[in-house]
């Protein structure tokens, strides 16, 4: 039984330790200092999901970001079970639904039995409140994310338009 | 085992598993009730220990810290009304032997027959009916809230619970959440989140608003010179948390000692228009302010409320039925509005 001096003063585990070196690979988090990253840890949901089960669907409504503590996870586009990408150990996935109400635009599932930490919208919200330095610190890290994502997007972009300029011109030279 | 008779299994262990919960929690109803006044109490101080967090405290020191504080305006209090509190109580028993009451009744009591003629006042016996409530009344004071014991266990156990629920409230929503399987569980995280936003604000600002409420009616009380301006200022700021009801309720309970402290019915039409002013002043200034209204019920709603929940339990059940209703219209209207969005 643990007594109330035990509860006041409670120590590290070797469990958090690991959790600690997982968040501090994690873009969002990497700016943190050991003391934040602990008040991160407190505020993350641990879920186990068994392989095949779906963690979202595309179209549900977004709460927030997974990172994989352990296993491996498919992101999956509904038209077509088109396969996006694989996901693994540190990885993370969903947190565009940190800053936007709007639904899943992608399906996750475990491919394998997967450990997962959840951070949600929710106590983004209230480290912004508790903690507003943090706070700000985390959306400094989803910014600097989403804008990497945007950037690689926009490349992607470019890429596809000199494919299909090069295609058009081969068109133009055939006819 | 065929998938339907699992089910059906699983449906009976769940309904065994809710009786036997029900039972349980009937048959510790004291501390159910314990456990629900120091769950509030610790959601209604949480954002006191969130600014204190965000100024670089530990949960754990923040918790103490106005913990202390509490402790030592709670005892400082205690020390100062309490014995306040006893002697007016004790006082506004004993004024019915000074016989102003009686005189005062008496005359109400034959005024009435002399202008309703209609109606069959011969037997009203005001007094005797008055005295009987009054003396019933004191006798559930002493024997539910002055009762040693309890009272010593309720001064222990809901400190103890208070300071535990606001310094592990976080732990413990994780761990219940924690029980939600997958399917569910961001859809229960965001049905948490909004019903906080629209309760905790509200069951904050009716909580302050009480405690402006009780202070401006002591001083209103006072001002007017009524013997038992605490007693009835107090009562006045608890009633408040009852909508409709309460405030009627505080005035009332205030004129009648009035009529019978002074055996005159003047003071206690000034103590009545005092009422007024004070909840004039609720309504036009504190409301609109600290109260949000983000909790929109219709009126008919609210009563029906607060009498079903007086009806089942008590006086704590009409506190409770507000928010509790609350909770019900928004935990409906956001299932059903994730429902539609996860078609």
């Amino acid at each position: 039984m643990q007594t109330i001096w035990g509860n006041l003063f409670k120590r590290r585990s070797c469990g958090e330790d690991s959790l600690k070196k997982i968040l501090h690979n994690i873009p969002v988090f990497q700016d943190l200092t050991d003391r934040e990253l602990l008040h991160i840890e407190r505020i993350l949901y641990r879920r186990s999901y068994k392989a095949g089960e779906v963690i979202f669907r595309e179209g549900d409504p977004g709460l927030g970001m997974y990172i994989i503590e352990q296993g491996l996870v498919d992101i999956t586009l509904a038209s077509g079970d088109q396969k996006l990408i694989e996901l693994c150990d540190g990885d993370f996935f969903g947190e565009l639904a940190l800053l936007d109400d709007g639904p899943r635009t992608a399906t996750a599932t475990a491919r394998e039995d997967c450990r997962m930490l959840c951070f949600f919208q929710p106590e983004l919200m209230d480290l912004l409140k508790v903690s507003p330095r943090l706070g700000v610190k985390v959306l400094l890290g989803l910014s600097r994310t989403l804008g990497e994502r945007l950037k690689r997007a926009n490349e992607y972009i470019q890429i596809l338009k000199t494919v299909e300029s090069d295609i058009s011109d081969q068109r133009r030279m055939n006819v | 085992m065929s998938s339907t008779s699992s089910i059906a299994l699983r449906w009976v262990l769940g309904g065994i598993c809710l009786a036997v919960v029900g039972y349980l929690l009937v048959s510790v109803g004291h501390l159910v009730k314990l456990v629900i006044i120091s769950a509030l109490l610790a959601y209604i101080i949480d954002p006191l220990a969130s600014a204190l967090e965000s100024r670089g405290l530990s949960r754990a020191a923040a918790t103490t810290i106005i913990f202390i504080v509490i402790v030592g305006v709670m005892s400082v209090a205690f020390l100062v009304i309490a014995p306040v509190l006893v002697k007016q109580l004790m006082a506004i028993q004993s004024s019915f032997k000074a016989g102003s009451a009686d005189a005062m009744l008496q005359r109400l009591e034959r005024a009435l027959q002399a202008y309703f003629t209609a109606f069959d006042f011969r037997d009203l016996n005001l007094s005797e009916r008055l005295q009987a409530l009054t003396g019933s009344a004191a006798q559930w004071i002493f024997a539910h809230i002055m009762d040693f014991v309890s009272l010593l266990t309720n001064i222990i156990l809901i400190p103890f619970m208070v300071f535990f629920f606001l310094k592990d409230g976080r732990q413990f929503k994780k761990h219940l959440v924690g029980l939600v399987p997958n399917r569910y569980f961001e859809l229960t995280l965001n049905l948490i989140y909004k019903m906080d936003l629209q309760l905790g604000n509200y069951l904050r600002g009716q909580f302050l608003d009480a405690l402006i409420i009780g202070v401006l009616s002591t001083g209103a009380l006072w001002l007017l010179n009524v013997k038992y301006f605490f007693l009835f200022g107090a009562f006045a700021g608890i009633a408040n948390l009852i909508p409709y009801l309460g405030p009627v309720a505080g005035a009332a309970l205030a004129m009648t000692g009035s009529v019978i402290d002074t055996g005159e019915l003047a003071p206690a039409l000034s103590i009545g228009l005092a009422f007024v002013v004070v909840k004039l002043i609720d309504d036009v200034l504190i409301q609109p302010t600290i109260v949000a209204r983000s909790v929109n019920m219709h009126p008919l709603v609210v009563l029906l409320a607060v009498i079903v929940g007086g009806q089942f339990f008590g006086i704590l059940g009409m506190l409770l039925s507000v928010p509790a209703t609350g909770f019900l219209k928004v935990a409906t209207q956001e299932i059903s509005a994730c429902y539609r969005r996860y078609q």
